[in-house]
């Protein structure tokens, strides 16, 4: 669900040349240009790695073709003005998704999702994990959760000091 | 009344700390235990499972029991593209992996059918807790570091739960990739929470057949907090994990 997101955007940044285009324009080459290899600064999506709690993303890609994006400012001359288009809202499987692209010229800076599911898998497909550096620490505890499987390993181990302690 | 005892079973040392309990309560656990063992053990020639694997029992003769071991088995397996499996090619039919936590949820249980509402059973590392031991503390469960025998590497505080480690430091390389049938590497220790002990063991041995794709894949298990090393000593933590600060 989430690469809807992405695959979204990069229509709307597809149709960006469309809607700059007036004829006779003299930075056409420019545009084309940038449409082409768009300097995103959305995050790489991860890929979702459970097979079991993957949401479903079989029905098509979601097209950007239908209705008119709205745009604002209207004014489309200077490159480096910041423009802000939101793109269709789209129905898909798992809901309704809408982004919003701001451009500084013809350069994407940021993506937002204006409207974007939050249903259960679509959370589960992307877990948060905290990193940290692995530390030792020695406290007072009722019981040991470890990887212990023979008798030898068991008498030598802490488990069998609170087993025994009582 | 409490109880204290210390048996094993299945090769595992299992402790149970039964706190309001009889001695009789804890001896069906046990029992339940040892039963286990007798069906699903791999090693022991009259088995339903070593039945099985020899092609004396179809599928259709198996008791209620060993389908559901099986099919929790076929479902890691599934999930895990085959890194996880009880049939690693060339070896028997060896379901020990979701059967050891089956068994004691399984013991758990009955304690708990028993009457009994405060207890830690805890089989080879692998912890199911129930109540409290002291009115307002969790079960203070603590997980072992990777490198050092005698230290842990973080205080779980547990109240109706199961935690499961996977890890290396003890039998050495125990734990097959089953889609190449060698040792896996990348992680040091998995360490699973979760409500049930059949969930938080399997999930664990089968994050850690998957190696690094495991740290994702655990944690993206529904019901699951996990407390994962790699081989770099960097931990992974899901934010949902009780941790207890001591």
């Amino acid at each position: 669900m989430k690469r809807a997101i992405p695959v979204l955007a990069l229509s709307v940044a597809g149709l960006v040349p469309v809607w700059l285009y007036s004829p006779g324009a003299a930075h056409e080459g420019e545009i084309n240009e940038a449409a082409a290899a768009p300097e995103t600064q959305q995050q790489p999506q991860k890929q979702a790695a459970p097979q079991t709690t993957a949401p479903k993303t079989t029905g098509s890609a979601p097209k950007a073709t239908g209705s008119a994006p709205t745009t604002q400012p209207q004014q489309q001359q200077q490159q480096a003005q910041t423009r802000t288009v939101s793109g269709p809202a789209v129905n898909t499987e798992e809901g309704t998704v809408q982004v919003q692209v701001t451009f500084q010229g013809t350069k994407i800076t940021d993506v937002k999702a204006l409207r974007a599911p939050n249903s259960n898998p679509t959370r589960m497909a992307l877990p948060i994990l905290r990193e940290s550096a692995l530390k030792a620490q020695s406290a007072d505890i009722d019981t040991v959760s470890g990887a212990t499987y023979t008798s030898e390993g068991y008498k030598q181990s802490l488990q069998a000091a609170i087993d025994g302690a009582q | 009344m409490s109880v204290r005892r210390v048996e094993q079973i299945m090769g595992l040392p299992i402790s149970v700390d039964l706190r309001d309990g009889d001695a009789v309560l804890a001896e069906r656990a046990f029992a339940s235990l040892r039963q286990a063992d007798a069906q699903f053990s791999p090693f022991k020639p009259d088995s339903e499972v070593s039945r099985l694997d020899r092609g004396e029992l179809t599928r259709e003769e198996l008791t209620p029991d060993l389908v559901e071991v099986l099919s929790l088995c076929d479902w890691y397996e599934e999930s895990t593209g085959g890194a996880f499996t009880a049939q690693v090619p060339g070896r028997g039919l060896d379901p020990c992996a979701v059967v050891k936590g089956w068994a004691v949820q399984r013991a758990a249980d009955l304690l708990r059918k028993g009457g009994a509402t405060t207890f830690c059973l805890n089989a080879g590392g692998d912890v199911v807790t129930a109540g409290e031991p002291e009115p307002g503390k969790p079960w203070r469960v603590g997980v072992r570091h990777p490198d050092l025998e005698d230290q842990l590497c973080v205080v779980l505080g547990v109240r109706d739960g199961a935690v499961a480690t996977s890890a290396l430091y003890e039998r050495g390389q125990h734990i097959l990739d089953g889609r190449t049938g060698q040792p896996v590497s990348g992680l040091l220790s998995v360490t699973v929470f979760s409500d049930d002990l059949a969930i938080a063991d399997t999930t664990a041995t089968a994050a850690f057949a998957l190696g690094r794709d495991g740290i994702e894949w655990a944690a993206a298990q529904e019901d699951c907090e996990v407390f994962i090393v790699d081989e770099d000593r960097r931990v992974f933590s899901s934010p949902g994990l009780p941790v207890h600060v001591c």
